[in-house]
């Protein structure tokens, strides 16, 4: 009698153990179904490809050899949903042989760097990061000089490239 | 009316000192009750109505326990606030790059009472990140988190980053110049954390640039995320204070516990006519204010965040370079571990915080140091911009639509 009941215990523990674990795989399946989809879902932006597209900023001949422009330019740019006329900054610092185009975003933490003439140097207004009038950091705690965009010169113009 | 047999737990006293044990007959309140039962006697057989108000109302607070103690249901008060001017906001908010300024704007001159109703939202988000520091403090200077509230404890935690989420993501739904700045910078920090950091900047603003997936994506945590997120552990939280109830001052006081209704209700309802009276006060007398449509272009702002966040801006200042990530990853993360594993931190048995020196020490530090980073940060003005300086190299902006090409 003793041993008949306790195979039933048994078999009534095994049941419940299976009972259990078919709840927990549907459970799992149900938080999966949700949670897999929405984290593809919501890192869709970690998979889009950018290129380089150039893009025209003014006759070479308005700006001089030492000099430092800062130019506005807008590209139509691909921003989410929708398709926009995208305004940028650069600096653009003319050599003696060559124009290079510097990109404001402080390398620190992104804020717009601003050039002062008179000491020839960019300076970021929010933690103090000096850089030198070709956008190599100097003080202060950015980590690495200001990025350039390509830059070329065609038929007297001066594009620059950038990754959009 | 069916007669039934009066039960003692029915009863609707309030008062802890009626404690029946034994059936008995009913009185001729408590048969009024039953014979004519009101529209509470109505929800108290169906939801157990009594008893809930009873449990909470009831509540026995320590000796010694009070003002300080106001701080959670101040918390909770003007948590409620924010999510009703919240509701009413979004009504005429639009979370796009080309309307999200504009409908600001309109709630702020156009809709009838929009800016008081925007006013107690931007003020009550610098009230709540004043209040939760205070209840936090409170609890960590009275040792209120020891056993058995470690749970409660780290349930707070959890709040207060929810909180610091709150105003991150909701700083940027004006799409102003302040906004916007505030933004690119802030989302940078999590380019700088090792490894991941790109990855994350791009998942965060839902692109390389802060655009119009990076507003979708802040409304979207703003309004739901976050707020789902805080009701269940603002629940959970709740539950645990009533579960384990006040913890009293770190050396128990004289005089019995007292019920939580009217004593310490009535000291809540004080503290609240002074936090919402001041957050009434703020949101007319200084409203808050638009700037200029967010512009990518310019060099001209100065990003800065907002008041809470200036700590750590501030110390971001003072790492020299390459060091960032101890500002903006380590020191964070560190204090956030920190505030979790508190309660096994302080392995001292007592609360008192004599007896708790190496724990206070290490608290005051950290509070000192963001303290005076946020005072820095406050009384600090941004390095001046040289207007005469650039002036010539900024007049120049000849090409407005360039030509594109691939």
């Amino acid at each position: 009698m003793t041993n008949d009941l306790s195979t039933n215990d048994s078999i009534e523990i095994s049941r419940r153990k299976m009972m259990g674990l078919v709840v927990g795989v549907i459970n799992l399946g149900l938080i999966g179904s949700i949670v897999g989809p929405m984290v593809g879902f919501a890192t869709a932006p970690l998979t889009v490809k950018r290129k380089q597209r150039w893009v025209e900023l003014m006759d070479e001949s308005m700006i001089q050899p030492g000099e430092v422009k800062e130019v506005n330019y807008s590209m139509r740019v691909v921003d989410g949903y929708h398709e926009i006329e995208q305004k940028y900054t650069v600096y653009l610092r003319r050599g003696e042989e060559d124009v290079i185009c510097i990109d404001p975003a402080c390398t620190h933490l992104g804020c717009r760097v601003k050039f002062q003439s008179e000491q020839h140097r960019f300076v970021c207004p929010c933690h103090g990061g000096v850089f030198d009038d070709q956008g190599n950091n100097k003080s202060g705690p950015p980590p690495k000089p200001l990025e350039r965009h390509p830059v070329k010169i065609e038929a007297g113009k001066i594009w620059i490239s950038r990754e959009v | 009316m069916r007669q039934q047999k009066f039960r003692p737990e029915d009863a609707p006293t309030l008062s802890p000192e009626v404690k029946v044990d034994t059936p008995r007959e009913a009185t001729a309140e408590e048969r009024l009750h039953i014979d004519r039962p009101s529209l509470t006697d109505w929800l108290d057989l169906r939801l157990g109505w009594y008893g809930f108000v009873r449990k909470n109302l009831d509540e026995p607070m320590p000796a010694g326990v009070g003002w300080w103690q106001t701080l959670g249901n101040l918390l909770m008060t003007l948590l409620i606030f924010q999510f009703v001017t919240g509701f009413a906001l979004a009504m005429y908010y639009s979370p796009s790059p080309e309307a999200a300024h504009a409908s600001v704007k309109h709630i702020t001159y156009a809709v009838t009472l929009g800016s008081f109703i925007r006013g107690l939202h931007a003020w009550g988000s610098s009230i709540i990140v004043i209040t939760v520091v205070l209840h936090t403090l409170r609890v960590f200077f009275w040792g209120s988190y020891k056993k058995p509230r470690e749970v409660t404890w780290i349930i707070g935690v959890i709040i207060f980053q929810v909180v610091l989420g709150f105003s991150f993501t909701g700083y940027l739904l004006p799409w102003d110049q302040r906004a916007y700045w505030a933004t690119v910078v802030g989302t940078r920090i999590a380019a700088t954390v090792p490894l991941i950091g790109h990855g994350l900047l791009v998942f965060i603003r839902g692109g390389e640039e802060v655009g119009a997936l990076t507003l979708t994506r802040f409304f979207s945590f703003h309004v739901m995320l976050l707020p789902a997120t805080l009701l269940v552990f603002k629940f959970l939280h709740l539950y645990l204070v009533r579960r384990h109830h006040i913890a009293g001052p770190v050396e128990p006081a004289k005089g019995a516990p007292v019920p939580f209704y009217p004593n310490q209700l009535f000291k809540d309802a004080i503290v609240l006519l002074f936090g919402v009276g001041l957050l009434i006060f703020l949101a007319i007398g200084f409203p808050p204010a638009l700037e200029a449509i967010a512009n990518p272009t310019g060099t001209d702002f100065s990003p800065r965040p907002e008041w809470y966040f200036l700590g750590l801006y501030e110390l971001l200042k003072i790492m020299p370079s390459g060091w960032e990530v101890v500002a903006t990853v380590i020191i964070p993360t560190g204090i956030t571990i920190g505030m979790f594993a508190l309660p096994w931190l302080d392995r001292s048995k007592s609360r008192h915080p004599g007896k708790r020196q190496w724990v206070m020490m290490m608290g005051m530090f950290i509070i000192l140091l963001i303290g005076l980073m946020t005072l820095k940060g406050i009384l600090e003005t941004p390095p001046e911009h040289k207007a005469t300086q650039v002036a010539e190299n900024t007049q120049f902006h000849p090409v407005e639509t360039a030509a594109l090409t691939e």
